[in-house]
């Protein structure tokens, strides 16, 4: 039995795949409101898109809502509640360039 | 003295031996006219020594041994010859034979035998009575004349006269009563039952005719112009026709009914054209309900009763005198009835005889239609809501005559055998289910019956494991591909329900429900109605609708339950149809969330909002990727372009747990997956996508040199045959490390291939590794049923694919899991326990992480996944320890 060339071509016309989103973030859960990332934040019905991520300076993540509940509640000059460093969000093309330049961990 | 007292009492000797052969002379001898004035000196003599008495029963007891020896026994011959005639005096069997046998079959044998009979008998015994009556007077005659002579009053005449009138009278009745042989009454009534028959088939005649007045006259007074009034509202029915009480079929019935009344038969003879009545009621009610459930019968069987029995019995009644109205004046106690608006066609003023006689019939008529109907309840379900007019039928007959117990018995024993049995499938069961509410709520708009016949209905389903898909896809599915297929294709249950509810917000403030109906259920069941449910304060209608819907979630146990199996069959639904009809699945859970809360749908509404959000995300995607013009071009050596790839992006968190498996798709594929990928975490960032590479659907085409196949696959099985193009054969391990996936996952797919005769298979060097190649040249056009460029359509048998999601069965198994320890240590410990037991401890001993949170049906489930993997045993409600 030698295996040969064969005379058949499979053509695909159409691949339907399947995949998953997931945040590109370091932890599973929001530390503010323990709820997964690629969950949603209590206050919202959707993941992705309609209740994002953001980053602080000090590179961790908390969903956008929560972050913004926990900064208008405090009274004086925010900080981040895992690091209790100063909170400010970190630039969107700063977090981009970091990515690019695998940069990470300035924490 | 003594001479006195020995010359009066040869007076009296004398006398007496005179009046003992007159009386002889005058009983036997036939109207011999100088008998009687013999007797006048006769009986004034004895009724002078105070003998008068005593004559008069002397006589009257001649008569009555006359009577007996030379009249009645002459009359009860004439009747001997059908003693035995087997229709006679098989009195039980009668009236089933009766019904089987075809009227005209029973008459034909009889021809006019005992009518003749009858007539001829009954005119002869009464002609003898009449002339013993006459002697009779002859006495009254002879002891007027002697009273006479002392006193001067018509009163004591009057007296006697009525008094020996009706000693008479009851020795007439007496002798014959304790004579009369047992097959008489079945004489009458058969009597009866063919005169009657013969009206009835003028009057039918006369209706087929369409009264075009070919009626004899002698038979009939037509009075075609009158028509039904009141509440009789006639569609298409008997039109009226009187018959008068000079009709001579009436006629001749009236003369036999008035002689057997003077001979004393009077209840005997009501009784028999009252069971001949009945009979023909009844046949005639089988004949027109039979098994015909798609028309109303009730108002023709109501015309019926008015065109002819009710007929009959009028001209009968007027006949014999009767037609007034004998009860209003006797008592100054109305019958309530009497006010019934009842008409009668050509009668002006029915008597209350007649109006009785009217509710009978109708009562028996509904009785007896109820009785047909709810033994054929079962089928008239199935055939629901076609057999709508027989569920409007049964439900008037019950008002009437507030049996509803008997159907509930009677359809619950039926269920028990017909339905609930191993043989029928679950989705049938849940069909008749259905149907069952359906047809039932108009008998039963309290929902009391189908409370306990849907207990029945719940009990058993629970004990079956695909209840709950079957649910679910019974609700959702608007295919209509289920077996029973009724209602409307293409609109699921949950669509009909939801519109029914509409219409009954909308329909409910009209009609209320009537009091006296819901008592009548209540009663009937003696069931504790459900509390909650009592409250009459909403909107002032007591009305418990009867929610399908909450019936059907019953079955199952929650609403969770339900949404749960649900959710997992939508993903496998959305993750393996590539062009998902995804509106219709919208409007489905747009449904859902009506009846079971938007948040209890929430874990859906994510799933339904991927595919939307995906559709966008891949047009965008392939929008911003110039796409290199590959018309033509070889598939196998240049990249594939972006537009044959569609992704379905998932929330993963709000999905069911995904069956995820490795594969080592194309890599012409993965190189078109990773940029797709790259495309995506440019527009998304900072988000990217995990690849599920077992999961999703390929269409390819396979191209030979004489023919191209298309086919709809799972990724692995294209993976499988794309490797073929490179090479023709492999082993399956070394296609299976190819590809990298586990061989026997390998074998099973493959056969896939194998099956559609695109692939051979053959056992290779080592007996456990086979062997496949690829079938280049089709021998045999016809194998498998392939032609060339015929498209196979999708995919595959059910067994074929595996499930992209865990079942729900398989999420509890994993979550159950932890409890099997616990389980098992207590059924060491206790030997057996019931499911209740088990399911309490589990609640009070499993506190800690994760504390027992599961339902007693999904412990039940639980338990018997146990049972099938014989590690448990179930008997009598009870689990063991398999040993
Ligand atoms: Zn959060
Ligand atoms: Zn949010
Ligand atoms: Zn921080």
């Amino acid at each position: 039995m030698f295996p040969s060339r064969s005379k058949m071509k499979v053509k695909i016309l159409n691949w339907h795949a399947v995949a998953s989103w997931t945040w590109d973030a370091q932890d599973e859960t929001c530390g503010i409101c323990r709820m997964a990332f690629d969950g949603c934040c209590p206050d919202c019905k959707y993941p992705g898109d309609d209740c994002p991520l953001i980053w602080g300076a000090c590179n961790h993540s908390f969903h956008l809502h929560c972050i913004l509940k926990w900064v208008n509640s405090q009274t004086s000059q925010p900080h981040c509640p895992m690091c209790r460093r100063e909170w400010q969000f970190k630039a969107w093309e700063q977090r981009r360039r970091g990515f690019q330049l695998e940069t990470p961990g300035q924490c | 003295m003594d001479s006195l007292a020995e010359e009066s009492f040869g007076e009296i000797l004398e006398n007496w031996g005179g009046f003992v052969a007159c009386t002889e002379t005058l009983l036997k001898g036939k109207g011999d006219p100088s008998v009687g004035s013999q007797l006048v000196p006769l009986v004034a003599t004895l009724c002078v020594h105070g003998l008068g008495s005593l004559a008069q029963d002397h006589f009257l007891q001649s008569l009555a041994e006359t009577f007996k020896t030379n009249v009645v026994s002459k009359f009860w011959q004439q009747f001997h010859a059908y003693r035995d005639g087997p229709r006679l005096n098989v009195h039980e069997d009668w009236r089933e034979e009766v019904l089987n046998k075809s009227v005209e079959e029973m008459w034909t044998d009889h021809e006019d035998w005992h009518e003749e009979v009858l007539n001829k008998s009954l005119d002869e015994i009464c002609t003898e009575r009449s002339y013993m009556e006459k002697c009779v007077l002859v006495l009254v005659h002879a002891l007027q004349s002697y009273d006479e002579g002392i006193t001067k009053g018509n009163i004591e005449f009057q007296h006697l006269h009525s008094h020996l009138i009706s000693r008479f009278q009851l020795m007439v009745s007496s002798v014959l009563l304790t004579t009369l042989p047992l097959h008489f009454p079945e004489v009458l009534r058969l009597y009866f039952r063919k005169k009657l028959e013969e009206l009835s088939t003028i009057i039918a005649g006369e209706y087929e005719d369409g009264c075009e007045s070919q009626i004899d006259d002698h038979y009939f007074n037509q009075q075609t112009k009158r028509s039904h009034l009141g509440d009789m509202d006639t569609i298409g029915t008997y039109s009226a026709i009187a018959i008068s009480n000079d009709n001579s079929l009436v006629k001749s019935i009236g003369k036999v009914v008035r002689e057997l009344r003077s001979l004393g038969f009077t209840s005997l003879t009501e009784d028999a054209y009252a069971s001949a009545i009945f009979l023909l009621l009844k046949n005639k009610v089988h004949s027109l309900a039979g098994d015909e459930y798609r028309s109303p019968v009730l108002q023709s069987i109501k015309d019926w009763i008015q065109a002819v029995p009710l007929q009959f019995l009028n001209a009968l009644l007027v006949y014999l005198g009767e037609s007034i109205d004998y009860d209003s004046s006797a008592s100054g106690l109305k019958s309530p009835l009497a006010s019934c608006p009842f008409s009668y066609p050509g009668i002006d003023t029915p008597s209350e005889g007649l109006v009785r006689w009217q509710l009978r019939l109708e009562y028996f008529a509904y009785e007896t239609l109820q009785d047909l109907r709810i033994g054929k309840l079962f089928e008239i379900i199935v055939d629901y809501p076609d057999s709508s007019p027989a569920i409007e039928d049964l439900k008037k007959c019950l008002e009437h005559t507030g049996q509803h117990s008997k159907l509930v018995e009677s359809f619950v024993s039926s269920l028990r055998y017909r339905l609930l049995t191993a043989g029928a499938s679950t989705n049938d069961i849940l069909h008749q289910y259905v149907s069952t509410i359906k047809a039932l709520r108009t008998i039963d708009p309290a929902g009391v019956f189908l409370e306990a016949v849907g207990e029945h209905i719940r009990d058993y389903l629970r004990g079956r494991k695909d209840t709950i898909k079957c649910i679910v896809t019974m609700l959702t599915d608007g295919t209509g591909g289920n077996s029973s297929g009724a209602g409307n294709s293409g609109e699921s249950l949950l669509e009909e329900l939801t519109r029914d509810a509409e219409n009954q917000e909308n329909a409910d403030c009209d009609e209320d429900i009537n009091s006296d109906e819901k008592q009548a259920w209540l009663s009937a069941e003696r069931w504790e109605p459900d509390p909650v449910e009592v409250d009459p304060s909403k909107c002032g209608r007591s009305r418990r609708k009867i929610d399908i819907l909450a019936m059907m979630v019953s079955i199952i146990g929650s609403k969770d339950q339900l949404v749960n199996e649900y959710r997992v069959m939508l993903a496998e639904k959305l993750l393996n149809k590539s062009d998902y009809d995804i509106d219709s699945e919208i409007r489905t859970l747009e449904l859902l969330k009506i009846h079971f809360g938007e948040s209890s749908m929430q874990r859906c509404e994510i799933m339904t909002n991927d595919l939307i959000h995906s559709k966008r995300t891949n047009a965008s995607i392939k929008a911003s990727i110039p796409q290199p013009s590959l018309e033509g071009a070889d598939q196998g050596k240049t990249n594939l372009p972006l537009n044959i790839l569609d992704v379905t992006i998932i929330s993963s968190n709000f999905w069911p747990p995904i069956q995820e498996e490795t594969v080592n798709v194309p890599s012409s594929v993965d190189q078109l997956l990773s940029d797709y990928s790259k495309r995506f975490h440019e527009i998304k960032t900072p988000r990217k996508l995990l690849w599920k590479k077992n999961l999703g659907t390929v269409k390819l085409e396979l191209q030979f040199e004489d023919r191209t196949i298309q086919f709809t696959v799972t990724p692995v099985h294209a993976t499988i045959i794309m490797q073929f193009q490179e090479q023709t054969s492999w082993t399956s391990t070394n296609l299976a490390a190819a590809i990298g996936i586990p061989v026997d996952l390998l074998n099973r797919r493959i056969n896939f291939w194998v099956c559609k005769g695109i692939l051979a298979e053959s056992v290779g060097k080592d007996s456990n590794d086979h062997v496949f190649t690829l079938v280049e040249d089709m021998m045999d056009p016809n194998r498998n049923g392939l032609t060339s460029s015929g498209y196979e359509g999708l995919i595959t048998a059910d067994e074929e694919r595996e499930r992209s999601v865990a079942s729900v069965e398989e999420q509890l198994r994993k979550e159950m899991t932890i409890y099997e320890k616990f389980i098992e240590g207590m059924l060491t410990n206790f030997g057996s326990l019931s499911l209740d037991r088990i399911h309490n401890s589990l609640k009070m001993f499993c506190l800690a992480e994760p504390p027992y949170d599961k339902s007693l049906q999904q412990l039940q489930s639980f338990l018997s996944s146990l049972v099938s993997e014989e590690k448990l045993e179930m008997r009598d409600g009870m689990y063991f320890l398999k040993k």
